[in-house]
């Protein structure tokens, strides 16, 4: 597995055939990789009796037969849930960008009492698990009666709960050269203005980052919806689908897997489109996933 | 009124624009008023209760009972199901963690040599840590490692016999979920290309002029002026595992089973807190998490200075 060969070890034929294993080698991998997400998807086209016998990645004929059976599988449609999910999912990612952009250009950019303690008072907060919040937010939502809304789940995104963000903008706001405000400043612009017509237009990158891997989480979550929702009109897609398990069991896996890849649909597109985007925002902030 | 800035433009003597009529570091309190309501309403004051209710017994109906330190007490003495999620929390740490670290430190090191197609390999590794977090995914692992799934219907056509139940089977069950951690180690394999990139070239070519072998190469330099990252991704992947809860959840129906063998516990946290209610005994679990997450952080930067280079 670990065959690491150097780039100018002895002469071209050598060169050539480590570099043909490496590609046997990676292509080996990604097929290994990506199997049973292809098998998943192969499957939710296979009639019921296919699947189990088929290993194969090429349905025989496409048949959406589970995809109706999965979508009207419950007594709610996966229209609602994924009604539910954009909806959800769309708050969050203007609520996370909003106020963490905000509070970044705080950190960032203006002076004030306290900065550095509140700073490292912000950090602390990426170290704390969320489970010690857990209950005593649980307890308050229940209180205020925004439980079996979508409320606990969008609005501490408009608080710059997600401290993470704060950091990744704070970073990036660093790096755009100070004169460009400085002159702003000189000029009479408030920091509002600072804010609005330099720092956000300069630092697109970094909100299109924030923007998608918020939504990508938001979409994927699973804990806080299976915690606040319990009518089923209010479900997202993942709790959707979740029921829908339970529901069938081992029973329909066709229209299960017909329902798992609507659900991943979402994520693939925004992969399709932000590849890059997604890759360098991992490699530059080390984004656990 | 004439005033000057603190810090950053002091030196220059700005003049303040006119119409000012609050003090100049309302401003930043102002653009901060959205994270200070969140972090005083949302993390400061619920970790502080949540640190009372351990000390309590309370069910959501009554008023939260005193019990000083019964919970702790029960958590160390008297609570089989917490020593269950405990071995099989650090099982699965102490398995899925290192796994994939080197997965992915191997998989970024054949891809760093200069493969053509680099990007599109670094995509095709990626996209399963995109979709991992999700039911789908849980889903599918249910269907693949069940006793009649897709894996098992490959080891019988290859060797032609019948696999273990996998999920069903306390045995294997909390390995089915190693592999999924590991399936998805495309994040940190981006990062340590990433700190693959960083590495001189010229320091490979001097060791390879004075003929050091490649394992020498690897452990000499690779390895120590990757330090950093490694550091890095074993302690985010570390914690990240602690806080597993999604596929447990769903390939065991929230049981935690089969015979608790994949008992996360977060997923026991979640029961007892979510299924009987039992509100402070879960905030004593959340907070026993922290300080094994804490006692964890502190041991790997001390340790870090042992092994992980920066640069001077």
């Amino acid at each position: 597995m670990n065959d690491q060969p150097r780039a100018a070890s002895g002469g071209r034929a050598a060169i050539s055939s480590n570099s043909l294993l490496r590609h046997v080698l990676l292509c080996a991998a990604s097929l290994v990789m990506l199997y049973p997400l292809l098998w998943m998807l192969a499957s939710s086209f296979k009639p019921e009796s296919e699947i189990f016998h088929s290993m194969s990645i090429l349905p025989s004929h496409l048949d959406f037969d589970s995809y109706v059976r999965g979508w009207f599988g419950l007594r709610d449609t996966f229209g609602t849930f994924f009604l539910n999910s954009a909806i959800i999912a769309v708050l969050a990612v203007i609520g996370n960008v909003l106020s963490c952009s905000l509070a970044a250009f705080a950190f960032a950019r203006l002076e004030f009492p306290g900065k550095t303690i509140f700073f490292s008072l912000m950090l602390g907060t990426l170290m704390l698990p969320y489970h010690v919040t857990l209950i005593p937010q649980y307890v308050m939502f229940l209180h205020l009666g925004w439980v079996d809304s979508i409320l606990p789940l969008v609005v501490p995104k408009f608080l710059a709960a997600d401290a993470f963000f704060i950091f990744l903008l704070v970073q990036f706001f660093r790096g755009i050269p100070r004169e460009l405000d400085e002159a702003a400043m000189m000029d009479g612009c408030s920091p509002w203005r600072i804010y609005c017509k330099i720092m956000l237009p300069l630092s697109l990158p970094a909100l299109a980052t924030a923007a998608i891997f918020t939504f990508i989480w938001t979409w994927d979550d699973f804990f806080g919806p299976l915690i606040y929702l319990n009518d089923m009109s209010n479900y997202t897609a993942q709790l959707g689908l979740r029921s829908f398990v339970d529901s069938t069991g081992k029973s329909d896996w066709g229209a299960l897997f017909a329902m798992s890849s609507l659900t991943l649909l979402p994520v693939f597109i925004v992969f399709i489109f932000f590849q890059r985007l997604l890759i360098e925002g991992v490699a530059t902030t080390g984004m656990k996933r | 009124m004439t005033t000057t800035l603190a810090d950053g433009v002091s030196t220059r003597e700005v003049r303040e624009p006119g119409r000012r009529w609050l003090p100049h570091w309302a401003a930043g309190y102002l653009f901060l008023s959205p994270w200070f309501l969140g972090f005083f309403g949302l993390t400061l004051a619920p970790a502080l209760v949540s640190l009372y209710l351990s000390f309590t017994e309370f069910d959501l109906l009554r008023d939260p009972r005193w019990i000083g330190l019964g919970n702790y007490t029960r958590l160390a003495t008297n609570d089989p199901k917490f020593v269950a999620a405990m071995r099989v929390t650090f099982t699965y740490v102490l398995f899925a963690v290192p796994l994939k670290l080197i997965f992915a430190l191997s998989v970024a090191m054949l891809l760093n040599k200069g493969v053509r197609g680099l990007s599109i390999y670094r995509a095709l590794f990626y996209l399963p840590s995109l979709l991992g977090a999700s039911v789908a995914i849980a889903v599918l692992w249910r269907q693949l490692f069940a006793g009649d799934g897709l894996v098992n219907q490959i080891v019988l056509a290859v060797f032609g016999v019948q696999g273990p139940a996998w999920i069903a089977d306390p045995e294997y069950s909390l390995y089915t979920l190693v592999i999924l951690s590991i399936w998805q180690f495309g994040s940190p394999m981006i990062i340590f290309l990433a700190g693959l990139r960083q590495i001189p070239q010229d320091v490979y070519e001097a060791a390879e002029m004075d003929g050091v072998s490649r394992r020498r190469v690897f452990l000499r330099i690779t390895l120590p002026l990757l330090s950093p990252v490694i550091f890095f991704n074993a302690v985010v992947q570390t914690i990240d595992a602690f806080k597993a809860f999604t596929p447990a959840f769903i390939i065991s129906d929230a049981t935690g089973g089969p015979v608790n063998s994949t008992l996360f516990y977060t997923l026991y946290l979640y029961q007892e807190a979510f299924a009987y209610f039992r509100m402070g005994y879960a905030s004593a679990l959340a907070w026993v998490l922290v300080v094994i997450v804490a006692i964890f952080t502190v041991f790997s930067f001390l340790t870090s200075r042992y092994w992980v280079h920066y640069d001077e």
